[in-house]
């Protein structure tokens, strides 16, 4: 079966389970979203054990079926299948802010929708072509302003997606321009294509650099990096909470494949240096604010926005390295840390959505007594709070620990420095966490915790996960091959 | 040989312990079930694996663990020879025993579960230990009888000394491994891996630094100085006889307080190393030091588990200095004989407690030899093997080959191991006396009768290999025996251990027979040469001197230069960064835009 089968394998499910929205009115609309789950994890063994790489390609020249993107197709599986549990999860809370009586809600168009969203994010991991690129981006950005203001009576809901919105356009408008720039010097739209006129590049450097200097504005925002995170705390905070947890791993996901293809011929051409620079400076400014910033937060769903940008700041310290260090390369390091950075936040993301749920609250007080309320989830959360800060033997250590292995190989000691000092801010806040449910006692009549066995399994298995790859990396450690 | 069968000798354990962690609570009850049958099973599959390895030496992989390439290859390995199943053949057989003697001792405790699945994961790790081929998998797994060790002494943590018992263990273990930790990384980087064969096969290719190899031996040593509780590390293990008496029966004597002893004969290839003398020369005189000094102690001790505790001190540095004198035959051989007879009289000091009514005092036992007949022969045949009765007890060969070892090897070591030789007898006869003769001199003792039979099974059991563990026709079967060298050997060792045991007994005898209180009053020995309370008033001497300096430091410097200068940059940029999150849309374009040409500015300044 070739590759391209599967992204129209879920844009099918995605309009089927709309047409039983439309139409079957007196339906439950969970079953749509376990409809969509399943059709979901259906789609994912396709990947894992029909797919045929070496088929010849009827879209070749624009569609790759190499490792990487397979890699990044079966991370947007595994993120939209997570989404969707949470969204089941969330369903009363989102039902809430809606207006329609109640199995009316639209909350059938918002199972429906992290569909449309899997399929372009596996658009995007197999696009060799600057066309097909920008349109699997937008894609998934659309879908994205669509279904972050979705809770249209929350007023935090209609502005993040407003300022999502604007900004986001802002930021393609840059992209797209760099885009325009790249094809009018080479000439072409194709990604190979390009690298080979850019090897040969013999003219004046100026236009490169411009061209370079555009799409890292563009780039940078989708994943995060500094100073083009501004939008992440506010949209983090006011989106409904799976659409959060999709943003900050599968969105940055999205950002790095991208970048990564995008940057392959800049690096073979005269101005690497230049592109290398540029991502340190980037890492560096990025691994600074989202750790200064996250230790005064308060405010759970906040804390893990500026942990994200962190975490982006890492992963574009790995590509700053440029070359591989210790056996290992920064491309494989990039796939390897949003491996197990998908994991871990997710983890943290389950939690949240059931504390959110019952106690109507984000804030970190919200999380307080946890461990004598629920200690199974206080277990789940302690576990995503130390893979997070990088403690050995969770999942978290080895994207950290190969990143600073990259940084070191390559001898860029500011940013190794800087880097250290970062991850060691990032256990002063993620232990806060950890602090807030063991330590505080819990607010007087909290609700009780309830969730179903469906979301019981999800978190039990992230925790398996996050356990298992901490003491046997083997798994992802195949990607790292330089 | 594949790696299945090790494997699962190794594994069975932990499921068993993962298995009654997931049992839902009303069904708790199958916990002791499911912990002894994967014992049994693993005792099992241990005579298997014995039984198929022979005399070979083989390593095999599960599988690749960690591949980082070029720096590090870490496989799950299983090292197997004489040795490891020999070792594993004690661990997996004593605990068998103290598993069925649990049974009945913790029939009435609340922490069943609990408990079993402690001992089924303490099997899990001890496994990791002996079957590893590699350093880095053996630090973990000796973390991990850390942990359970921990666990288990803390099994009553309600009661406070049990809690400060563990915690004190868990720490003092630490402070050795923090040793043996950065022994393991020195080797690696000398000889670039972490594998027993690997670094035998890399220093005999080649000549490491000395200075280096001594020091990585020591530091490897730190860790079996804190596991197997040595001097200046062997504070931990008295007071880890608050665990219950099974507990201590199989780890704090028999199988894990013998890790360090096992970990290294394992690297006694580097002692045999002509660069390494220095390194062995501190070993043997810790371990006779250990001895010495633990015997001494022990003299004066009124608590049974405490003077058995200190007796496995003392052994243990008997083993230390086999090491140290390269006679690792000598030093299993004893470790082996060593686990049955000093876990039978633990088990029994265990029957004896629970029948007292959980007295432990021998002050106030006596007379106990009517009262239990069948306890105290058991007993008094693993005090016989203890203080090495000649020819027909197992402690008693085994001793000997160190006292040979140590009088071929010369110097003032072969003294210190007759006179607690001698010291031996005279606690051991002085406990039995005490406990067994005369009358009963409390209401526990006279209301003592004799224990059920689950208990006396296991003790029945280890009085067999107590005798016979010595004779060459059985322990030639599961481990090498040092070479009997007939023409040279000397008389010496034999006629002073004879002299030894004659003259303890005797005087333990004159002593303490038909006494109800301590004749002797010693408060060096009964105070343990007051090494606790130096290390407690050194710790908070010491912590208020590093205290203070660190307090001016901080202040005059850290403070003043740099956390003012520091935090005030991160408060200036804290709060910049707050301000500029104002949430005003607007803003966030014009710092985009701003942001936009400063990467502009720097992309075309790079031209």
């Amino acid at each position: 079966m070739p590759a391209y089968f599967l992204e129209i394998a879920i844009v099918l499910l995605g309009l089927g389970l709309l047409m039983v929205d439309a139409f079957a009115t007196t339906l439950d609309r969970r079953l749509l979203g376990h409809l969509g789950i399943a059709g979901v994890a259906a789609v994912l063994a396709g990947l894992v054990f029909g797919v045929d790489s070496s088929a010849s390609e009827p879209l070749w020249g624009f569609y790759a079926t190499d490792t990487a993107a397979l890699f990044y197709k079966g991370l947007a599986l595994v993120c939209t299948l997570l989404v969707l549990v949470l969204a089941l999860e969330y369903a009363p809370v989102l039902e809430s802010y809606r207006d329609g009586r109640p199995g009316r809600r639209g909350l059938g168009e918002f199972l429906c929708l992290p569909l449309f969203l899997c399929a372009g994010l596996m658009w995007m991991a197999s696009m060799t072509d600057l066309l097909g690129l920008f349109v699997a981006l937008e894609t998934v950005t659309i879908t994205f302003y669509v279904v972050v203001a979705y809770m249209r009576r929350n007023l935090g809901s209609l502005e993040a997606g407003v300022k999502y919105l604007i900004l986001g356009a802002l930021s393609t408008g840059f992209l797209l321009y760099g885009l325009a720039w790249l094809f009018g010097l080479t000439g072409q739209t194709n990604l190979a294509a390009i690298q080979t006129v850019l090897v040969d590049w013999k003219g004046d450097t100026t236009p490169l650099l411009f061209t370079m200097a555009l799409l890292m504005v563009g780039l940078s925002f989708k994943v995060g990096a500094a100073p083009f995170q501004f939008w992440i705390p506010d949209v983090y905070q006011g989106a409904p909470t799976p659409i959060t947890a999709f943003l900050s791993v599968g969105s940055k996901a999205a950002g790095f494949i991208v970048l990564i293809r995008l940057l392959e011929p800049l690096l073979a051409s005269p101005i690497r240096h230049a592109v290398l620079l540029m991502l340190g400076v980037l890492a560096g400014a990025t691994l600074i604010v989202g750790n200064l910033a996250a230790i005064s937060q308060s405010n759970f769903k906040r804390l893990l926005a500026y942990s994200s940008i962190a975490h982006a700041g890492f992963l574009l310290m790995a590509l700053a390295a440029g070359q591989p260090a210790g056996g290992v390369s920064p491309n494989g390091v990039v796939a390897l840390y949003l491996g197990t950075y998908l994991v871990m936040t997710m983890l943290a993301f389950a939690v949240l959505v059931i504390v959110r749920k019952a106690g109507g609250s984000d804030e970190l007080t919200a999380f307080n007594g946890l461990s004598q309320r629920s200690p199974f989830l206080a277990f789940a959360l302690v576990l995503a709070m130390a893979s997070l800060a990088g403690v050995p033997l969770t999942a978290g250590f080895f994207g950290k620990f190969f990143s600073l292995v990259l940084i070191a190989g390559a001898g860029q000691w500011a940013l190794l420095t800087v880097a250290v000092v970062a991850a060691a801010c990032g256990f002063y806040y993620y232990f806060k966490v950890i602090r807030c449910m063991y330590w505080n006692d819990p607010v007087s009549e909290a609700p009780p915790l309830v969730f179903s066995q469906l979301t019981r399994v999800a978190i039990i298995l992230l925790c398996v996960a996050v356990v298992v790859l901490g003491v046997y990396p083997k798994p992802l450690t195949c990607l790292l091959a330089p | 040989m594949t790696a299945l069968l090790p494997a699962t000798i190794l594994f069975l354990p932990l499921l068993a312990a993962a298995k009654i962690l997931l049992l839902p609570k009303p069904m708790k009850g199958l916990a002791p079930a499911v912990s002894v049958g994967s014992v049994v099973l693993t005792l099992i599959l241990s005579l298997v694996l014995w039984a198929k390895t022979g005399s070979d030496s083989t390593t095999v992989t599960l599988g690749s663990w960690i591949n980082l390439g070029d720096m590090l290859q870490l496989n799950i390995g299983f090292k197997i020879n004489a040795l490891a199943t020999g070792m594993m053949l004690v661990v997996t057989f004593i605990g068998t025993l103290v598993h069925l003697f649990s049974l009945a001792y913790m029939k009435d405790d609340d922490g069943k579960a609990r408990y079993f699945a402690g001992l089924s994961l303490f099997m899990f790790s001890m496994t990791g230990i002996v079957l590893a081929d590699n350093l880095a998998m053996m630090f973990i797994f000796w973390e991990l009888v850390g942990v359970s060790s921990y666990l288990l002494i803390g099994h009553w943590f309600e009661k406070n000394s049990a809690a400060e018992a563990a915690k004190k263990a868990f720490l003092t273990n630490r402070i050795g491994d923090f040793g043996f930790m950065i022994g393991i990384l020195m080797l690696w980087k000398a000889t670039g891996s972490v594998t027993f064969d690997g670094i035998e096969s890399a220093v005999r290719g080649m000549t490491v630094d000395p200075g280096w190899l001594t020091a990585a031996i020591l530091c490897i040593f730190c860790g079996a100085v804190g596991k197997s509780a040595q001097l200046p590390l062997h504070v931990w293990l008295p007071d880890a006889m608050e665990g219950p008496t099974p507990v201590s029966a199989l780890i704090h004597a028999a199988t894990m307080v013998a890790a360090g002893v096992y970990m290294m004969i394992r690297v006694s290839f580097l002692l045999a190393l002509p660069d390494a003398a220095t390194a062995a020369h501190v070993i043997a005189w810790t371990g006779g030091l250990t001895a010495l000094f633990a015997a001494l102690c022990a003299t004066q001790q009124n608590d049974i588990k405490k003077i058995l505790a200190y007796s496995t001190l003392s052994q243990l540095g008997y083993m230390v200095m086999a090491v140290g004198l390269l006679a690792k035959e000598a030093a299993f051989f004893h470790l082996f004989t060593h686990a049955f007879f000093k876990a039978l009289l633990f088990l029994g000091s265990g029957a004896i407690i629970y029948a007292c009514h959980h007295e432990q005092d021998i002050w106030k036992m006596g007379g106990l030899a009517r009262k239990l007949p069948r306890t105290t022969l058991t007993f008094l045949i693993g005090t016989a093997a203890l203080i090495a009765v000649p020819f027909v007890t197992s402690g008693w060969y085994s001793k000997e080959t160190i006292l040979h070892a140590a009088h071929a090897h010369g110097g003032l070591l072969f003294y210190i191991g007759a006179g607690t030789a001698f010291l031996t007898a005279f606690y051991m006869t002085r406990l039995c006396v005490v406990a067994f003769l005369g009358t009963p001199r409390a209401h526990g003792a006279d209301h003592a009768h004799e224990v059920p039979k689950i208990m006396l099974l296991p003790l029945v059991i280890l009085a067999v290999p107590s005798v016979i563990g010595g004779f060459s026709f059985f322990a030639g079967r599961f481990l090498t025996l040092p070479p009997a060298d007939h023409d040279h050997a000397s008389h010496v060792p034999m006629i002073a251990s004879l002299i030894a045991l004659a003259s303890g007994v005797s005087l333990g005898w004159l002593l303490y027979r038909g006494r109800d209180r301590d004749p002797v009053r010693i408060s060096l020995l009964a105070r343990k040469f007051f090494i606790d309370e130096l290390y407690a008033s050194l710790v908070s001497w010491g912590q208020d001197a590093v205290a203070r300096i660190i307090h001016y430091v901080d202040i005059l410097i850290i403070d003043g230069l740099g956390v003012r200068g520091l935090s005030g940059l991160a408060a200036v940029v804290g709060g910049g960064l707050r301000r500029l999150q104002g949430g005003n849309l607007q803003a966030y374009g014009f710092l985009f835009g701003c942001g936009v040409v400063v990467l502009l500015f720097i992309a075309l300044s790079l031209h």
